[in-house]
């Protein structure tokens, strides 16, 4: 069943892909390596479990009320820890945001208990049968969503001035002061764009698995394929997010279900010896 | 950090002062009476209550001193290489399951195991330093992420392959014929062996090859023009931090009797990072603190928790049903304070305010 | 009545290199040319980061003193806002954005206009530079040194801003594109009306173009005055233009 591995993984990796892309958005913009990413994608499903099922907001108030609220956090974060910061090396901010994983995690575990919680969305959950190959709808529309966000992100970004802002920033910060680009809203857009992206995973991921603390682990799966995309390049990032939702599904399927992420972290190893900038990144003397 | 070096140099021109020695012997008369005031809860004969003794007993010392290993070994890192592990607590999984394979599977005298565990620590620090041959900085940071997966998904296999979903178990520590089978007795190996292995790190430090790789630590240009390979000298580091960490995480096995591949955890590689942050980065008096706010929050919170018995919803929702909880968002928030407005550490604002109250004593 | 800019007893330090500028005054009259001479370190990038709300960028900030422009003062304000207010920069190292084109650099600049002014003034910075016109779908980052400066300047003067500040427009360029861009400036700085401030390195150069000028040297200004009793000083012919001192072997 080579082919629904891969159907799969292609869906999976759409998601990883998305959540990525936030990351990428977070690097490029602010220079900072979000390691809270992964808490940020068990916040968007937590959000989703008390919108949708525990308040039962209709479908489309909740997810909009998810984003909204993840947008939110994440500009709040950037305001109140990351802008203190700036100037700093990039390790201690790296382990500021290790450090706030510890604390959203607590904090979750404290609202919401330990335990694992059911997602039940109005999304549909049943079957495709092609020929032999069974395609689980929920695959589909995680999939076509998160390539929506991701091509409607990539317009926003090319097209609108906005976007053509944020590109300048990400392209040099000092130049950007000096045209005139109010760089710190800049800024947040782009952590409100990280943490909204990972949310709207958080929201696929929770109902294709559980909801649970443990989703920071797979939300954290964004960080190796930032990595091996390339961190410099937002296509990049995309790409890394398929290739870790492939290999993912397709060492589970052909390995063994505890290997899955292994492999993805040897490539992370193997990529960062050989070819530190990634495979579509540009290599950055000083960065290293 | 200069602070490190400066620190070194402090202490040696203070040695011969006559305070110093009486510094010592206070301190090792606490340490020697410790064990006895924890476990009799009681001084000349006054009854000690557990809030006054904050809530700790030998038993968490001990923890302490084990995990302090870690924190030491990881400040050693970070001082002198300026390397940074995020994946430290991998080592110890290396130790635990190099003592499973010589102490559970082959029969080893326990000392023999721990040397052991600490010559495997030091294959697996050399392997896992092998990038910082290549990268420094971030991405080096996420090669250690990365080799800590790796070690513990490692580590579960030979859990699920020998033993079971249990875990894997461990036999009684014996030195000859002495058995560390009470607390009192794990307290006064752990001690002696701590306090040996400070001084081993801060001789280190010290010797020629440490202070090059210190002073040369930031300006890697400066120290390769002096005919020094620190890329070399940071891997012997490694090597050398790891192989501490690898005892701690022997010592931590044999302590518990039992492990299994979840405590080695990325939450458990955390904890040093943080330890080091809150301790002071860098520096081995900061790996001491921090191990020992380590220890100290969860009781500290335990006891000031305890008058919250008649709250209800939310805040005894906070305070009392999720303990462990509480002091990780605490333990996070403090780090999250120190790296804003203290990045040195507390170790590091003890430095600080020791050289501005002697500035201010040789001025007056 | 007052002045384009005005720096009063300004002072500058740097979190951990110590003081930048100490006490310094300069002027720079409507609608006048004013040239900054100094050695490498003297201070002069300094001052201009101080003007245009650079410094917390490069950990620096301001001790002392007031700065005002027309009049008003603008001690502490965001860069983006200066922008608004009608500052305009030309940064040393030009700082381009390399990865986007050269239509979209100039577009950044214009974020500030009111979208239908934007195209007239874009047009016109074509205009003047009409080798940008040719290269206006190529990336930045692929132009060369002299198209890169011209199109630095553009992006500044896209805003038509009163207040212009030129930081370093010659380092790395051939001497006849620099003469040609400084051609350009002085006619552009005419029908805009605006006032400029020019840092150079080369200071026969400013000193050809300005109107009047200061020296700086060590964070101090050792001498002011008009551009051409600057340039007739001993200071300048000697430390600055390489004249040799009289009586001595040549």
């Amino acid at each position: 069943m080579f082919i629904q591995v891969l159907l799969s993984g292609i869906a999976l990796g759409s998601i990883y892909g998305l959540v990525a892309l936030g990351f990428a958005v977070v690097f490029k913009a602010t220079d900072v390596f979000n390691f809270a990413q992964g808490m940020f994608v068990a916040f968007g499903a937590y959000f989703a479990v008390t919108t949708i099922n525990l308040l039962g907001l209709p479908f489309p108030l909740a997810v909009a009320a998810i984003i909204a609220a993840s947008a939110a956090l994440g500009v709040v974060i950037h305001i109140v820890l990351i802008q203190p910061l700036s100037g700093r090396p990039m390790l201690s901010v790296i382990m500021l945001t290790i450090a706030l994983s510890i604390v959203m995690r607590a904090v979750i575990e404290i609202l919401y208990g330990v335990q694992s919680r059911t997602l039940s969305t109005p999304m549909p959950t049943g079957i495709f049968l092609v020929g032999d190959v069974r395609i689980s709808q929920l695959h589909l529309v995680a999939a076509g969503v998160s390539w929506l966000c991701m091509a409607a992100f990539g317009a926003f970004f090319k097209f609108t001035s906005i976007g053509l802002l944020m590109r300048a920033t990400a392209d040099g910060h000092e130049a950007a002061l000096v045209s005139g680009v109010n760089v710190k809203v800049m800024n947040r857009l782009a952590w409100a764009i990280g943490a909204g992206l990972a949310a709207i995973g958080g929201l696929f991921l929770g109902q294709l698995q559980i909801v649970s603390p443990e989703l920071e682990h797979i939300g954290l799966l964004a960080l190796p394929a930032v990595v091996i995309g390339g961190m410099q390049s937002i296509p990049g990032a995309i790409i890394g997010g398929l290739l870790v939702g492939l290999i993912e599904q397709l060492s589970a399927t052909y390995i063994s279900p505890k290997s899955s992420d292994i492999l993805v972290y040897v490539l992370l190893l193997a990529i960062l010896m050989v070819r530190p900038w990634g495979l579509f990144g540009q290599r950055e003397l000083g960065r290293v | 950090m200069t602070a490190t070096v400066l620190r070194s140099g402090a202490l040696r021109a203070a040695a011969p002062s006559p305070w110093r020695w009486l510094w010592l012997a206070l301190a090792a008369a606490v340490l020697l009476y410790l064990p006895i005031l924890l476990t009799e809860r009681q001084i000349f004969g006054f009854r000690l209550s557990n809030m006054m003794l904050l809530n700790i007993g030998l038993s968490q010392v001990n923890l302490m001193l084990i995990t302090m290993l870690g924190a030491l070994s990881l400040n050693y890192l970070t001082g002198s290489a300026g390397l940074i592990s995020i994946g430290h607590a991998a080592f110890y999984a290396v130790g635990a399951m190099t003592a499973a394979i010589t102490g559970s599977q082959w029969g080893w005298p326990f000392p023999l195991v721990l040397i052991a565990a600490g010559l495997g620590g030091a294959l697996a620090g050399l392997l896992a330093g092998l990038p910082s041959l290549r990268v420094r900085g971030l991405y080096f940071v996420l090669s250690t992420f990365a080799v800590h997966y790796l070690v513990v998904f490692a580590f579960m296999e030979y859990q699920f392959k020998f033993f079971d979903v249990v875990g894997v178990p461990y036999k009684n520590a014996t030195l000859g014929s002495w058995t560390l089978s009470t607390p009192m007795r794990w307290y006064f190996f752990l001690l002696p062996l701590v306090i040996f292995i400070y001084w081993l790190l801060r001789n280190s430090l010290r010797t020629r090859e440490g202070r090059a790789m210190q002073a040369m630590r930031d300006h890697e240009l400066a120290a390769t023009a002096n005919g020094i390979d620190v890329r070399f000298l940071r891997l012997k580091a490694f090597a050398f931090s790891s192989a501490i960490a690898a005892m701690g995480g022997a010592l931590y096995a044999y302590y518990l009797s039992n492990v299994t591949s979840e405590f080695f955890g990325i939450q458990f590689a955390i904890q040093f990072i943080a330890m080091i942050i809150i301790g002071g980065m860098g520096s081995l008096p900061g790996a001491v603190v921090g191990a020992a706010v380590w220890l100290l929050l969860p009781s500290i919170i335990t006891g000031l928790t305890a008058q919250a018995g008649d709250t209800t919803g939310l805040l005894r929702s906070v305070l009392v049903d999720h303990k462990p909880q509480l002091v990780q968002a605490i333990f996070g928030m403090l780090v999250i304070v120190l790296l804003i407005f203290a990045p040195w550490g507390i170790a590091g604002m003890a430095t600080r305010l020791k050289a501005r109250l002697t500035a201010w004593w040789s001025r007056s | 009545m007052s002045h384009a800019l005005e720096l009063r007893d300004l002072s500058v330090r740097y979190a951990r290199k110590g003081f930048a500028l100490d006490g310094v005054n300069l002027t720079i009259p409507k609608g006048g040319v004013v040239a900054l001479l100094g050695a490498n370190g003297a201070g002069k990038t300094t001052m201009i980061r101080a003007i245009s709300g650079l410094l917390p960028l490069h950990n620096g900030q301001i001790t002392g003193g007031s700065i005002a422009m027309d009049g008003q003062s603008i001690l502490g304000l965001p860069s983006h806002k200066l922008v608004r207010m009608g500052m305009g920069q030309v940064p040393e190292g030009r700082l381009v954005f390399k990865q986007l084109t050269v239509e979209e650099n100039l577009r950044v600049g214009a974020a500030v206009l009111p979208k239908s002014t934007e195209k007239e003034r874009m047009d016109a910075v074509y205009e003047l530079f009409p080798r940008l016109q040719e290269r206006r779908s190529q990336a930045a980052g692929w132009l060369s040194g002299g198209e890169q400066q011209m199109l630095a300047l553009g992006r500044a003067l896209v805003t038509r801003p009163r207040l212009l500040l030129v930081d370093e427009l010659s380092l790395g360029l051939a001497p006849l594109i620099v003469r040609a861009i400084y051609k350009q400036l002085k006619l552009v700085g005419e029908t805009l009306g605006a006032s400029i401030l020019v840092v150079e390195q080369n200071a026969r150069l400013a000193l050809d173009f300005a109107t009047t000028a200061y020296v700086l040297e060590r964070g101090r200004i050792t001498l002011s005055g008009s551009a051409q009793d600057v340039a007739n000083s001993d200071l300048v012919r000697e430390s600055y233009l390489g004249v040799a001192k009289e009586g001595g072997a040549a």
